[in-house]
């Protein structure tokens, strides 16, 4: 370390532990960890950091395809929720926008053009 | 022009009293009891779900929708906006999301609120009230794309701005959309400066697209000159 007159305190990396307690949490591939794909220690401490794909990949899992416990009925902006006294069952409720939303391919380098749109 | 809910005087939306453990979350610290209580002064936390991928805070998502032609005044908004749901993962942010329908497809004038949780999509919130926020005006047909892009975004922690992001809405007006991202602190350049280079970046916008930052007292000055005082009495 350079000691050129400047005073500098030593300080931890903050590190954070994740209790891995089933094989399914592992991650499949050897570049991610557990909890999220990047543990990211910034100044202030470390943030969970997904981009976008990891994000767009966990879609469709198939716990996520559940619709949510308690969704308003509105008419015209969500699917209507689930009776009382189905708590424990699948709800049969689809997803609104299975479809996945369409966007003219990227020329940004390291866009997954997964989308197209009609404009 | 942004006729926002800059003079949302009482809030009565209500608080998140909605469970959004995953069904096979049996470590759920929010009671299943309370989904019926719709009027509960209790404020639950959600909470990621076993498996789940947790997110780096939790999020509500919001949604509001004006009557055209009404008036504007500080009551006609305090009951327009309504919580859709609170989430915590990665996962239970799908399944919200996959059951809204897409901002393109919202009919009149609506608007979808993302804000951290405990944060109220209005100016007065103690995290808005020295805020402000980046617009971006859109044409027709690309709102759907730039929103999803926008909260991927903000979920996924790719601002870099510690704390300051606050949340994110999208505007469904008669000729245009428009999406904004609300930060903390208007009087931080670097960190609104950071943001401006972010939505850059992961928004992939039309060329020429205008970003433009307001500060909220500058958008409720804006407001109040437009409409005029209201009061009680209906005077200046």
């Amino acid at each position: 370390m350079c000691e050129s007159g400047q005073k500098t305190s030593a300080q931890l990396i903050p590190t954070r532990r994740v209790e891995v307690s089933s094989e399914d949490h592992m991650p499949h591939d050897c570049c991610s960890t557990p909890g999220g794909t990047l543990f990211s220690t910034t100044p202030g401490g470390t943030r969970i950091i997904y981009d976008r794909k990891f994000l767009l990949d966990c879609r469709s899992s198939a716990v996520a395809k559940t619709p949510p416990r308690g969704l308003p009925d509105i008419p015209g902006v969500t699917s209507p929720p689930a009776k009382d006294g189905l708590k424990d069952k699948p709800l049969k409720g689809e997803p609104l926008n299975n479809n996945v939303i369409r966007a003219p391919d990227s020329k940004a380098p390291g866009d997954d053009a997964q989308f197209e749109m009609d404009i | 022009m942004n006729n926002k809910f800059d003079a949302l005087k009482d809030d009565d939306s209500g608080d998140h009293d909605q469970d959004q453990g995953s069904p096979k979350d049996c470590e759920k610290e929010n009671n299943e009891d309370e989904d019926k209580e719709q009027n509960t002064a209790k404020i639950k936390m959600a909470v990621p779900g076993v498996g789940e991928h947790p997110l780096q805070y939790n999020y509500t998502f919001w949604y509001s929708r004006r009557t055209p032609g009404r008036p504007a005044s500080t009551q006609s908004y305090e009951q327009n906006i309504k919580p859709i749901g609170s989430f915590a993962s990665v996962e239970q942010f799908w399944r919200f999301y996959s059951h809204m329908i897409h901002p393109g497809d919202l009919t009149g004038h609506s608007d979808f609120h993302l804000f951290k949780e405990g944060i109220k999509p209005m100016w007065e919130d103690d995290a808005n009230k020295m805020g402000g926020k980046w617009i971006i005006r859109l044409r027709k047909g690309l709102a759907s794309r730039c929103w999803e892009n926008l909260i991927l975004a903000m979920l996924g922690e790719q601002f870099m701005v510690g704390e300051e992001v606050c949340g994110a809405v999208v505007s469904v007006r008669f000729q245009e959309d428009i999406i904004s991202i609300w930060n903390k602190t208007a009087s931080d350049q670097a960190t609104s400066g950071r943001i401006r280079d972010t939505l850059r970046r992961v928004l992939n916008l039309p060329p020429n697209t205008i970003m433009e930052y307001k500060t909220h007292t500058d958008s409720i000055k804006a407001w109040v000159d437009f409409h005029g005082l209201v009061t009680a009495s209906g005077g200046r």
